[in-house]
């Protein structure tokens, strides 16, 4: 009884206390409305909600755009893209030379730049830096460096601000990939010594944000880096938050919780403009194509493959898939990839020769095989996708069958490469346009999902590949997306654009082609 | 009773052995490989062996959980394929949230589960007892996440009056001591973060404690009704004791017993890390934490949660069956009778 009485009583006790502090939260509500007037004009919070916690901090170590997003803030490479392109422009290097035989890339490097825990930044920074993605320091776990640096042989410090980067092979898009958000951001040398080599959780850059603190499930913190060496930010906290619902998402930012969130669909749209937010819609760096197995007997003839292609109407495929948040693809490349040519055409869309095209290669049964999940290029799903092409392709009386899988099972049965149609898409990594084309030069399956081994167009990705960049580069890669169109090897589908969106207050932010989010210049009014 | 105590906790050994065989295996067949998705686009078929070599994937099973079994044994449960931190250092950043969370949902499942349950039985077949019932019926059936959207679309979307997620506005948070903002707010006399932790609070511990209020209620009503019919209730009432009295001294009180075990239950599950309620609230626990890492097939954070989650399971059963020999000397455990 007693026992019992002294639960009671404990329950009674936390309910006053509760009912007590419930007061106290009405209180501190108003609180921060008396004092808003006096303010100045605009806030010094922004706060950026994302679906996931980044991966970690730690450029050379991560993968993944929610540790990007964040890292692109805190850090910076020898260049940096231009903001409306991939075109590559200075940062922490001032001006680069190339050697005639394109080995050499020789990098003046900006001088009195500081790293936020003070030390300073110079040409041993940079070799340190990629020294460690370098064998025989380079782990598997470091997804970016083989990609990255793949292709340097040794970094050599030539004086305080110069450093040389030796090349085993010319590569142009080399100086692509010192802009890119993995790998090639430069790291304090000094926070990696102290932190055994990683700075998943304690990054330590020369951006225009500093590091605060990393609230895991919930959110990252960064303040304003004041010794910045270019203009300061506008805007001193910048919060990162982790929002793993996308309806939840939604309506924090409708309810002004938070200023800017992405990863969102075209399902919910409606719902972020009537609450009187704006949305952003960024041209993807990405491509969503269907790809003929031209090992198969079915497809190995152009003439067939044409046929197929001349069936189905993308126009109206793109616009019913994806209601206006994708762009039809007329070339592989984005059209602000360097090397983007507005002239190539694909198959055009000609139900009666298709019929008699695909009559004429004696075609009637096609075996598709495609992914049930939505992918970054694909919102719609494979399955999806598959479908409408299996119902064009009816009405030209070819019958297709579509075997379906979930994504990691999908990559399995590509590799194994029985089917006649596959249904992939890339993500560019570089915004070099050799980062696509060179995807139907690779010897391996899993990236040449076509299987196409072509010797000349093999020789034209590695001649575009050497070529400086300018004009004669970039005209290369429009007779190379010339070459493909022509024979049909895929049939690219959709560019998907990037949706973001933001209340009417906030402004400055630079939403990059690459998915990253640039807040040096964000500045959210105040209300 | 000492023997019976140590029976008892050398029994929790082969429970937790079992527990993580289930999950080890039940990891390995049914989620997809985790090298392609640790190692992302540019894996290829020789960086992905290399990985699984490194991470001893490639072992036998059998092996496999050997290593991890010793290494738990010493408390090293391993490193997160995704993130590259100890599991142990994972689970403890989330834990407090998780912890602060189901304490929030007990207290309002127990206040409001007792009062109505209490109403439900003194007004017996009245207007009040079948909104009660059916209260409790809606509590029990409703889809946890379901509720969570609805709230937040109610209280956030429409009224604007409570945050839709997280546990506090950042800039407020309070130095970490016990990592339970709330108490955090108090040891630090900052009424503003603490009135903004309980403000995040209240929807998803209403969301979370709803199964379990309606559990309590149902429980209250029925230990209520069989009290209420019991002699000296009927004595009391004839001595001319007020009903309030009879109900709120005499009646209540043996009542609470078996509500309190309910009670207790119920908070170890909430402990295990409320997996829909986390993620519709962006509550950073445990639970959210387990939904990330089941779909990044992140092996050893999954398996160390889940050990986790049993060694609290069974330490409440044990505290609980404890109790129980202490507390009511009819109950024998008395290992004699055996010999």
């Amino acid at each position: 009884m007693k026992k019992s009485a002294r639960l009671l009583s404990l329950v009674l006790a936390l309910a006053l206390v509760v009912t007590a502090l419930a007061g106290c939260a009405a209180e501190s509500e108003e609180e921060p409305a008396a004092e808003e007037p006096a303010e100045a004009a605009t806030v010094d919070t922004f706060t950026y909600a994302q679906g996931a916690d980044p991966r970690g901090l730690d450029p050379a170590l991560v993968d993944d755009g929610e540790s990007s997003k964040v890292i692109v803030n805190i850090y910076e490479g020898l260049l940096k893209y231009n903001s409306e392109s991939t075109e590559v422009e200075p940062s922490l290097a001032e001006s680069w030379t190339i050697s005639d035989d394109g080995l050499a890339y020789t990098f003046k490097l900006r001088e009195g730049v500081k790293f936020h825990d003070g030390t300073d930044f110079n040409a041993e920074a940079v070799k340190f830096n990629i020294d460690r993605q370098l064998p025989p320091k380079v782990t598997e776990e470091m997804g970016y460096a083989g990609f990255v640096f793949g292709s340097v042989k040794d970094v050599v410090v030539d004086d305080e601000y110069t450093v040389t980067i030796n090349l085993t092979a010319p590569n142009t898009a080399f100086l692509a990939n010192l802009a890119m958000s993995m790998a090639a951001p430069i790291v304090s040398p000094a926070a990696l010594e102290a932190g055994n080599n990683s700075v998943m959780e304690t990054p330590v850059g020369t951006g225009p944000y500093k590091f605060v603190e990393w609230n895991k499930g919930e959110n990252i913190v960064l303040v304003r880096n004041d010794d910045y060496w270019g203009e300061p930010a506008k805007t001193k906290n910048v919060i990162f938050r982790f929002i793993a619902d996308n309806s939840a998402r939604v309506l924090a930012l409708n309810n002004g919780e938070v200023d800017m969130i992405d990863g969102i669909d075209a399902t919910v749209v409606e719902q972020i403009t009537s609450a009187g937010d704006e949305l952003f819609e960024a041209e993807g760096m990405n491509i969503n194509y269907m790809a003929y197995n031209t090992t198969t007997p079915l497809f190995k003839d152009q003439a067939a493959r044409v046929a197929f292609s001349q069936a189905i109407d993308r126009e109206e495929l793109v616009t019913s898939l994806y209601q206006g948040y994708s762009d039809v693809a007329d070339t592989i490349l984005p059209t602000f990839v360097p090397g983007f040519d507005a002239t190539v055409k694909q198959v055009e869309y000609d139900p009666e020769a298709a019929k008699a095209g695909l009559a004429a290669a004696g075609i009637t049964k096609v075996h598709m095989i495609t992914y049930t999940n939505p992918r970054p290029y694909n919102a719609a799903t494979g399955v999806a996708l598959a479908t409408a092409i299996q119902g064009y392709l009816q009405k030209v009386g070819v019958e297709c069958t579509i075997d379906t899988f979930d994504w990691t099972t999908y990559k399995e049965k590509v590799r194994a490469g029985d089917y006649d149609i596959c249904f992939y898409g890339w993500i560019g990594d570089n915004g070099d346009p050799d980062n696509f084309m060179n995807l139907l030069s690779d010897p391996d399956p899993t990236m040449n999902v076509a299987r196409w081994q072509d010797p000349t167009y093999q020789q034209m990705v590695k001649d575009a590949l050497a070529l400086p960049n300018g004009d004669e580069r970039n005209a290369a890669y429009g007779e190379m997306e010339k070459y493909v169109a022509e024979r049909a090897i895929w049939l690219p589908i959709s560019h998907a654009k990037t949706l973001a969106a933001f209340r009417p207050q906030v402004s400055g932010f630079v939403y990059h082609v690459t998915g990253n989010v640039f807040l040096k210049d964000v500045v959210v009014a105040a209300e | 009773m000492l023997k019976y105590v140590i029976k008892r906790v050398l029994m929790v050994i082969p429970v937790m052995i079992g527990v993580s065989i289930i999950v080890f295996a039940l990891m390995r067949v049914f989620s997809p490989d985790p090298a392609p998705i640790v190692l992302g686009q540019h894996a290829t078929i020789e960086t992905i062996e290399a990985w699984r070599d490194a991470n001893g994937l490639n072992d036998p099973v059998v092996t496999q959980y050997f290593k991890y079994l010793t290494g738990a044994f010493k408390g090293d449960l391993g490193t997160s394929y995704y993130t590259k931190t100890p599991v142990t250092e994972e689970i403890f950043a989330r834990f407090p949230a998780t912890i602060e969370l189901a304490i929030a949902a007990i207290v309002f499942a127990s206040i409001v589960g007792i009062l109505l349950g209490v109403v439900a039985a003194v007004k017996k077949n009245s207007i009040f007892d079948a909104a009660g019932s059916l209260f409790a019926l809606v509590g029990v059936s409703i889809p946890i996440f379901w509720l969570g959207i609805l709230l937040i679309m109610f209280f956030s979307g429409y009224l604007h009056l409570l945050p839709s997620g997280g546990r506090i506005d950042v800039l407020l948070k309070p130095a970490e001591v016990t990592g339970f903002y709330m108490i955090d707010a108090l040891l630090e006399g900052n009424w503003e973060a603490f009135g903004n932790a309980l403000q995040h609070i209240i929807l998803p511990a209403l969301a979370l404690g709803m199964y379990s209020m309606a559990i309590i209620t149902r429980m209250t009503r029925s230990s209520m009704l069989e009290t209420l019919g019991q002699d000296y209730i009927r004595t009391a009432r004839a001595k001319g004791i007020s009903e309030g009295k009879v109900i709120g001294k005499h009646a209540l009180r043996p009542s609470l017993i078996p509500v309190t075990t309910v009670i207790g239950l119920q908070f170890g599950s909430l402990l295990g890390g409320a997996l829909l309620t986390e993620s519709v609230f962006s509550w950073p626990g445990i639970g959210k934490f387990t939904v990330d890492c089941i779909l990044k097939s992140d092996f050893p954070v999954v398996q160390g949660i889940v050990l986790l989650v049993a060694v609290i399971f069974a330490t409440i059963n044990l505290v609980a069956d404890l109790a129980y020999a202490t507390l009511d000397p009819r109950i024998k455990y008395s290992s004699k009778k055996e010999r």
